[in-house]
């Protein structure tokens, strides 16, 4: 039988847009460092080290996992690296979660960290373009990285098929209220890459095309920084909160999914992400949640885009597909709704470091549900071509 | 249209060797110039039937499957993975066909894909296809904008003149910018399609009226301008750029020059510009520096005219400026 398995320690660095003062090294050992000391545990009781290190391009070089694991005082321990572009992170801690369910280990340290704007475009004297084009260099090789494929456009696919079947939903008007709430919403975390950068739905509007449909202030940005987990089994998680007096937020679901990454018959359906669905449908049947609209109190979503945090919160199936706008216009979303989303303030202004992005949404969701007393959240993370990869989990505060 | 051929990376991505000190909170870092470069002599392997049939037929090619019948585009299979690796053939298709969902357009491109912005990439489903080919995207009538192409409209396959073998041999247009005889021919090539070249937009003749308003939109981004000038984030979003902007309006011309972190307007046109923007109406460029409204979207929107596409990245850098002085002042 499977056991249990708890989160009973995390650590964020503050994300950046540059960390010039750290290399990945440091940043990974500063997240393993808050969260041991969060969960009162030295480093030696961690069995196994998870990686989430998303691009081998950003790091400067291939496997980045083998010069830090020495580093966080894993020598001769267990360690392996999960790279599932957007979705490392909550891929990586899937596969901690499946070690520790299946008796492997006793504890485990999920670790994502992300250096990205080490990256640099000299022909425009700018960081952007390169991060883009290293990103760009995860887009099918032979048939599309050569015409100019990038996350955004092939997001923007996916957001305008959605689109083509429900021109009504997805609204400007609702797109920008949505970034100018999480942009209040971050202002009470203080590791956000953009904490004080509250911007009016008007602002949002008026800011410029990136990628048509999406404007700059509907995208995530590129960040610096590591976020890390210690999970363990039930046992040791108990007795670990004993000593340290802190609740066990238990995984009671995972649940993940890759779809096809060409679209047509018997292919990818642009208008759906159906890696969303499957992925968080098999981690609510695993949590024994029939409802998710009456089970999940917070919802820390992985907002590479503002239009995509409406399609998967419909996936998820807390609102209508084709009513997604409702989490603004029937106020789910808004102060005091059913659904508290992104209280880190997300991806678009907490930033995006990309292994590390997912593991810090579960970081926030299980502070915020220890501090506000909640039950259930999810926790989500997207990644490669068109949406194609979905990993999810349930997390519970008994 | 046509993609000029370089290197295989172009001399101006690759920086001098060379360092520099960072000094932050009062320490240094050493930042390096760097890169991570790996050359390839890379086949096309089972896919080789498909490229040669761009670059050297000016054929289409889809793999069908002999037992379910469903035709993949691109024909990246030689076995089904739906009948259990029963054996595909190759087949031609046809080469005019829909888009199978509206196509994003690209602004803001990666550095290797700057030169071709704006520019669509969608999926199209050709006749005799069952599955979606990704291609390029282009109107014939000049800057791409949104509802020009959008799901269900149709599209004809076009070659490059010179192709290589790579899916940059080909495009899409939309079948009602072509004659009959384009749409029907097979191998249609870019030299055999009217493309509309930009032509720098005349100014009418400024009434008083307008000779003031020009004034006063003059001053007011004089002071917009100098403000950017002393603001340390703004400086920052044009490090390391140099740029002489002759800007036409309606009242009168002007100079932008960008200058290495340093941003100055002056009222006498510049002798050799780098490129020129042109305005009929000077607050449309006003409103844009006041992060009142993005100058990207004025050109997209054609409120603004720019002689160079490739300039759309001075552009995102005067919108950067605009926002970096609103986000100084909240901070």
């Amino acid at each position: 039988m499977s056991k249990r398995v708890g989160i009973v320690g995390a650590g964020v660095t503050p994300f950046k847009s540059a960390w010039r003062e750290k290399t990945y090294y440091e940043l990974a050992q500063m997240a393993t460092r808050e969260a041991v000391k969060d969960a009162g545990i030295p480093i030696q009781d961690v069995d196994a080290a998870f990686y989430g290190i998303y691009n081998d391009i950003f790091e400067r070089t291939a496997i980045p996992e083998h010069a830090i694991h020495g580093l966080l005082g894993m020598q001769n321990k267990f360690g392996i690296r999960i790279t599932t572009g957007g979705a490392t992170g909550a891929y990586t801690i899937s596969a901690a979660h499946a070690y520790l369910s299946a008796g492997r280990f006793k504890t485990a340290l999920v670790l994502g960290v992300e250096k990205a704007t080490d990256c640099f475009d000299f022909s425009s004297m700018s960081a952007t373009p390169e991060v883009i084009k290293t990103i760009g260099w995860s887009g099918d090789s032979f048939f599309e990285q050569p015409i100019g494929w990038s996350a955004a456009d092939s997001y923007a696919e996916v957001v305008l098929a959605y689109m083509d079947e429900h021109p009504g939903d997805l609204k400007p008007e609702i797109t920008a209220q949505i970034s100018s709430l999480l942009s209040q919403q971050v202002k009470n975390n203080e590791y956000a890459q953009r904490q004080f950068d509250q911007v009016s739905p008007e602002e949002v509007m008026n800011s410029r095309l990136v990628v048509y449909p999406f404007k700059e202030l509907e995208i995530c940005v590129y960040t610096e920084g590591a976020a890390a987990l210690i999970l363990a089994e039930e046992e040791t998680a108990k007795a670990i909160s004993k000593n340290n007096g802190t609740p066990v937020v238990w995984i009671t679901g995972v649940g993940e999914a890759n779809e096809h990454s060409f679209a047509g018959k018997n292919q990818k359906d642009m208008s759906r992400i159906m890696s969303d669905y499957y992925a968080s449908h098999r981690a609510y049947e695993m949590a024994g949640i029939a409802d998710p609209t009456q089970s999940i109190d917070i919802v820390e979503l992985h907002d590479a885009f503002v239009h995509q945090l409406e399609i998967s919160m419909a996936e998820f199936g807390l609102v209508p597909l084709g009513k997604a706008d409702t989490l603004i216009e029937d106020g789910l979303m808004t102060p005091g709704g059913k659904y508290l989303v992104n209280p880190c303030g997300g991806l678009i202004y907490c930033g995006h470091a990309v292994g590390a992005s997912n593991i810090m949404s579960a970081w926030s969701a299980r502070n915020e549900l220890i501090k506000r007393k909640l039950k259930t959240a999810l926790v989500h993370g997207t990644g490669s071509t068109v949406a194609q990869y979905t990993a999810c989990q349930v997390l519970e505060h008994e | 249209m046509s993609i000029q051929r370089e290197k295989v990376i172009p001399a101006k991505y690759i920086p001098d060797v060379g360092s520099y000190v960072e000094k932050i909170d009062g320490k240094d870092y050493l930042i390096t110039n760097d890169a991570m470069h790996t050359f390839y002599r890379r086949s096309k392997g089972e896919l080789s039937p498909f490229f040669l049939g761009l670059r050297d037929e000016k054929k289409l090619f889809g793999c069908r499957c002999t037992k379910c019948g469903l035709v993949r585009v691109p024909p990246f299979l030689t076995h089904c993975p739906d009948c259990n690796f029963a054996p595909t053939e190759l087949v031609e298709v046809e080469q005019v066909g829909v888009m199978n969902s509206t196509p994003p357009i690209t602004y803001f491109a990666t550095s290797l894909f700057q030169h071709m912005a704006p520019y669509g990439r969608g999926r199209v489903i050709f006749q005799g296809a069952d599955t979606a080919l990704s291609v390029n995207l282009y109107t014939t009538t000049g800057i791409l904008v949104p509802g020009i192409i959008k799901k269900g409209t149709e599209v004809k396959l076009v070659f490059r003149d010179n192709r290589i073998g790579e899916m940059t041999d080909v495009f899409c247009v939309p079948t009602a910018e072509l004659s009959k005889e384009q749409i029907e021919k097979k191998g249609l090539q870019e030299s055999e399609i009217n493309w509309e070249s930009p032509v720098e937009p005349e100014l009418p003749a400024a009434s008083q009226e307008d000779t003031a308003m020009y004034n006063k939109a003059l001053a007011e981004m004089k002071s917009i301008i100098e403000e950017m000038n002393t603001n340390e984030r703004a400086r920052k979003d044009i490090a390391g750029w140099k740029r002489d902007i002759l800007v036409k309006t309606r009242g009168g011309e002007f100079a932008i020059i960008i200058d290495d972190g340093d941003i100055k307007l002056e009222e006498e046109a510049p002798s050799s510009p780098d490129f020129v923007m042109v305005c009929d109406d000077p607050n449309i460029l006003l409103d844009g520096l006041a992060y009142r409204g993005a100058i990207t979207d004025s050109v997209i929107n054609k409120k603004l005219w720019i002689s160079k596409n490739m300039e759309f990245n001075t552009i995102f850098k005067l919108d950067r400026m605009a926002r970096s002085v609103a986000r100084s002042k909240k901070a």
